[in-house]
């Protein structure tokens, strides 16, 4: 069999007592407690800003505390850099990946680990990745430049450089986010593999599903304070999510599949070009409907900026039409578009939807400044646009807003919701909204889902571009999953399942269900 | 962020008090390090600052002196804050200047003797600005139409402009130079229905006009959809275009703005006090000055206003200092040296620094408790 555990049994892994860790005076970690086992799953849950990556960030040794005792292994140790944490034995995947883009896989094991000195033994290189990567199911080419690999191989060599450098406690942190359903099952057989050997596996997650599969206990942070920790087998998914959120969770959903209507928004075998110029989506066709959501899934970077900067004229199409109530757009601006009615809820918040550094006044009138009574002749008026932000804010229920002050210091579920106002203020027949709820809090994320149902609801057709399966799953009327810049499949709401879409995200033609 | 005890976090938005009071102290902070640089040198900071602020503001001479330095400060300073808030990195203000000097003179000259004030006047004066903006607009077309890097080109077109203005007067026998002049070449006065009239000491309308100005771009950026326009743009690229803004036609129109404010104050000066084209009167990097101006008014047009008079009684002291034997470069030491200031002032706009109280100890990781 394998090595002998690598800790001791006997004493715990981790035990932290009483972490402060404050940003601007904000308490991000607040008397936090978390004790590790030797050879277990640990997943730490929470909703977004909870605290979890500020935790990781300290036991990594990214992060020093303000506060608290830190014992590894029964030791009280003080990490000064990730390179003290790592030397100990304690290695994070990043969410955003630290690798050299230009170097082989092997040449990246290779960088800063201890053992390599000035001559770099290729050899023993790709022999040691080739062994580890067999041992932990983590198989990739070790001679293959990481630019090349795929986001979920280069997950992997992430892994492998901890393994490599002997870890005894990896920390994954939201690893699950840029993988599909399929490549996350891969990934799990790792982590259980890598506990069964006596290492320890912090997961970190706020996917209930995802925690109640793989892990052994979890510990649930909220508000920057640890709520508890379970047993993973003792606990059900509802109780998690209450000790998450804090009251029971009920996210809206799509209830029944709408009957279809006509179809509003007619895009015909559309090609967008991508920023290197090659072609990102390659001969799209759909139909939106009246009062229907149409999701577009797929794993991020398929074509799906693409496809939205096509449709809505942020970028012209190199080939097809876009079709709007029987007009013919596609030569249309991105003013023209709108103004027919295609309202746009990019992905990018503050870097495209709102202007962060004018108040939000000004980003509620972003689109209809141009008319009347926004403007008489050249000049703005200002009482119109204080009118219609404080007409919407209330409406929408947008909170935080100060008179005068930039709105980049609104949360992100306020920025939200004040971007898809000012949309669904306008005149619009069709709503393109990308990840309209990623990096959102639960209640949040229910608000801007309301919003997308009541846009169903009044007849608006939907195109509802998301990574988020579950998202979709409880929104879309039917999915098409976007492969590569193609279509590879179509889903209607009843006969989707996540293992289906998985599988067509990752390439495979629709074969299931004809 | 901290450093020992103390706390930097950051204000979101400063109040009016603090972005009132930052660059005062930055001035103040700017005077004491010179005064400590004029005491180490043997001199004493109070006899060369009283002897400043005389000669800046000491007599009605003196005031009127100050607001004519000013003027063209103030259109530079105005050229750099508008072109600077929409990003776009026009240190060209110099040679705009110059350029709006060559244009603004040659109107006059060919218009000659017989044009009566009401025609004479105005086309002088338009003619700069005219010329400022031409000269902005070969930096700004290659920047809008192929994305070239404008700090490079308008920061060269400087020297192409001076060359162009000492060419002009001193290595040729052009219609800019005065044919009567005998000893040293020097720039043709330009037809008296071209001057802008005095009326306080040397002080002419052309101080009206820059004020006019500021307050018109203050009013176009604030108060106009072009300027609404424009503020988004200055923001976020990304989003201008998303809301159907035309970007590049905004960049231009700020550029060829911000170059004809420039030439503007080229072309008051050769229409004011200078009555010519004058070389050695021209090279005093006013455009340059202009962009310590905007900075230290925070790129506000209506700020840059009672800055600019601050740089103008600046360097209208320089002079007076050599009659105590300060060399008159300790002015453009203590310009440098409220920049500095004001940039760093800028650190304690955005941010709080708070002294953490000594209770809890800055020691990261406690070992004692179990």
């Amino acid at each position: 069999m394998f090595e002998a555990p690598a800790g001791n049994q006997a004493t715990l892994a981790l035990d932290l007592r009483g972490i402060d860790k404050a940003f601007y005076g904000v308490k991000a970690n607040d008397s936090v407690d978390f004790d590790l086992r030797w050879g277990e799953v640990h997943a730490l849950l929470g909703e977004n800003g909870a605290g979890k990556s500020t935790l990781c960030s300290v036991l990594a040794g990214l992060y020093r505390p303000d506060a608290g005792t830190f014992n590894y292994d029964g030791e009280p140790v003080a990490f000064r850099s990730p390179k003290d944490a790592l030397a100990a034995g304690i290695g994070m995947v990043y969410q955003h990946f630290r690798l050299v883009p230009n170097l082989t896989v092997a040449e990246n094991l290779a960088l800063g680990h201890p053992g390599v000195g000035m001559r770099i033994s290729q050899r023993a290189l790709v022999r040691a990745a080739n062994e580890l990567g067999a041992r932990y199911g983590l198989p990739v080419d070790p001679l293959a430049r990481v630019w090349q690999l795929s986001v979920g191989e280069q997950q992997r060599v992430e892994i492998l450089k901890l393994l490599y450098r002997d870890a005894r406690i990896l920390i994954l942190d939201e690893p699950t986010a840029v993988l599909t359903p399929q490549e996350s099952a891969g990934l799990f057989d790792t982590m259980r593999l890598m506990a069964s050997e006596g290492k320890s596996v912090i997961f970190v997650s706020h996917k209930l599903r995802e925690v109640k599969q793989v892990s052994d206990r979890v510990t649930v942070l909220r508000d920057g304070r640890r709520v508890g920790d379970v047993v993973t087998a003792d606990a059900e998914l509802r109780d998690l999510a209450r000790m998450m959120v804090g009251r029971d969770l009920e996210l809206p959903s799509r209830g029944e599949v709408a009957p279809p209507g006509e179809p509003v928004l007619t895009v015909r075998d559309l090609r967008v070009d991508g920023d290197r110029g090659i072609e990102a989506v390659r001969g799209v066709s759909f139909d939106v409907h009246h009062g229907e959501i149409l999701g577009i899934a797929g794993v991020s970077g398929n074509g799906q900026r693409e496809l939205a900067y096509g449709i809505v004229g942020l970028r012209r199409p190199s080939g097809g039409t876009v079709v709007l109530d029987g007009e013919d757009l596609t030569r249309a601006g991105v003013r023209e578009r709108s103004r027919r009615g295609i309202a746009y809820v990019p992905q990018s918040r503050l870097g495209m939807g709102l202007a962060p550094g004018l108040t939000t006044d000004d980003n509620l009138a972003l689109k209809s400044f141009r008319d009347p009574p926004f403007c008489r002749g050249p000049l703005l008026s200002v009482g119109a646009f204080r009118e219609q932000a404080a007409e919407l804010i209330e409406r929408y229920d947008i909170r935080g807003v100060r008179p005068g002050l930039p709105i980049r210091l609104l949360s992100g579920g306020n920025l939200q919701k004040a971007l898809i106002a000012r949309e669904v203020s306008q005149h619009h027949l069709v709503l393109i909204a990308r990840s309209p709820t990623r990096g959102l809090d639960v209640g949040a994320t229910q608000a801007v889902r309301k919003l997308l149902l009541a846009e169903r609801a009044a007849g608006t057709g939907v195109l509802l571009i998301s990574e988020d399966l579950d998202e979709l799953l409880a929104l879309a009327d039917r999915m098409l999953v976007l492969y590569e810049g193609a279509v590879v499949g179509e889903v209607t709401a009843e006969e989707a399942t996540a293992e289906r879409l998985g599988l067509l995200m990752a390439g495979h033609r629709d074969e299931v269900g004809a | 962020m901290r450093v020992g005890r103390w706390h930097v976090e950051p204000r979101g938005l400063a109040s009016t008090r603090v972005t009132l009071l930052v660059p005062l102290l930055s001035v103040f902070s700017a005077l004491v390090v010179g005064a400590l640089f004029l005491a180490l040198t043997g001199n004493n900071p109070w006899n060369v600052y009283t002897k400043m602020i005389d000669a800046a503001f000491g007599s009605s001479r003196s005031v009127s002196e100050t607001l004519v330095s000013a003027t063209p400060l103030i259109l530079t300073g105005v050229a750099a804050a508008i072109a600077f808030k929409m990003l776009v990195w026009n240190i060209g203000g110099e040679g705009q200047l110059l350029m709006g000097a060559i244009f603004a003179a040659g109107a006059g000259i060919a218009l000659g003797d017989g044009t009566p004030a009401i025609v004479a006047l105005p086309a002088v004066v338009l003619a700069g600005a005219v010329g400022g903006a031409l000269w902005a607009s070969i930096s700004a077309v290659p920047r809008v139409l192929l994305g070239t890097n404008e700090i490079i080109t308008t920061l060269m077109l400087n020297f192409i402009a001076l060359n162009l203005m000492n060419y002009l007067v001193l290595g040729s026998f052009s219609p800019w130079r005065d044919p009567n002049a005998t000893q040293f070449p020097q720039g043709r006065p330009i037809p008296a229905a071209g001057r802008l009239p005095e009326f306080f000491h040397r002080l002419d309308w052309g101080i009206f006009i820059a004020v006019a100005v500021a307050i018109v771009a203050w009013f176009l950026v604030g108060k106009t959809r072009w300027g609404f326009e424009v503020r988004v743009v200055g923001d976020s690229a990304d989003t201008a275009r998303y809301a159907g803004i035309t970007v590049p036609r905004k960049i231009m129109s700020v550029f060829l703005l911000s170059g004809a404010a420039a030439g503007l104050a080229g072309a008051l000066l050769v229409a004011g006090v200078l009555g010519k084209m004058d070389p050695r009167s021209l090279d005093l990097g006013l455009g340059f000055t202009g962009i310590i101006v905007a900075a230290l008014a925070r790129l506000n047009p209506l700020a840059v206003v009672p800055v600019g008079v601050l740089m103008g009684a600046l360097n209208n002291s320089g002079p007076a200092l050599q009659s105590i034997q300060v060399p008159s470069a300790t002015v453009t030491m203590l310009q440098g040296a409220i920049l500095i200031f004001a940039v760093a002032g800028e650190f304690f706009i955005a941010n709080r620094v708070r002294r953490r109280p000594p209770a809890i100890p800055t020691a990261t990781v406690q070992e004692d408790a179990a």
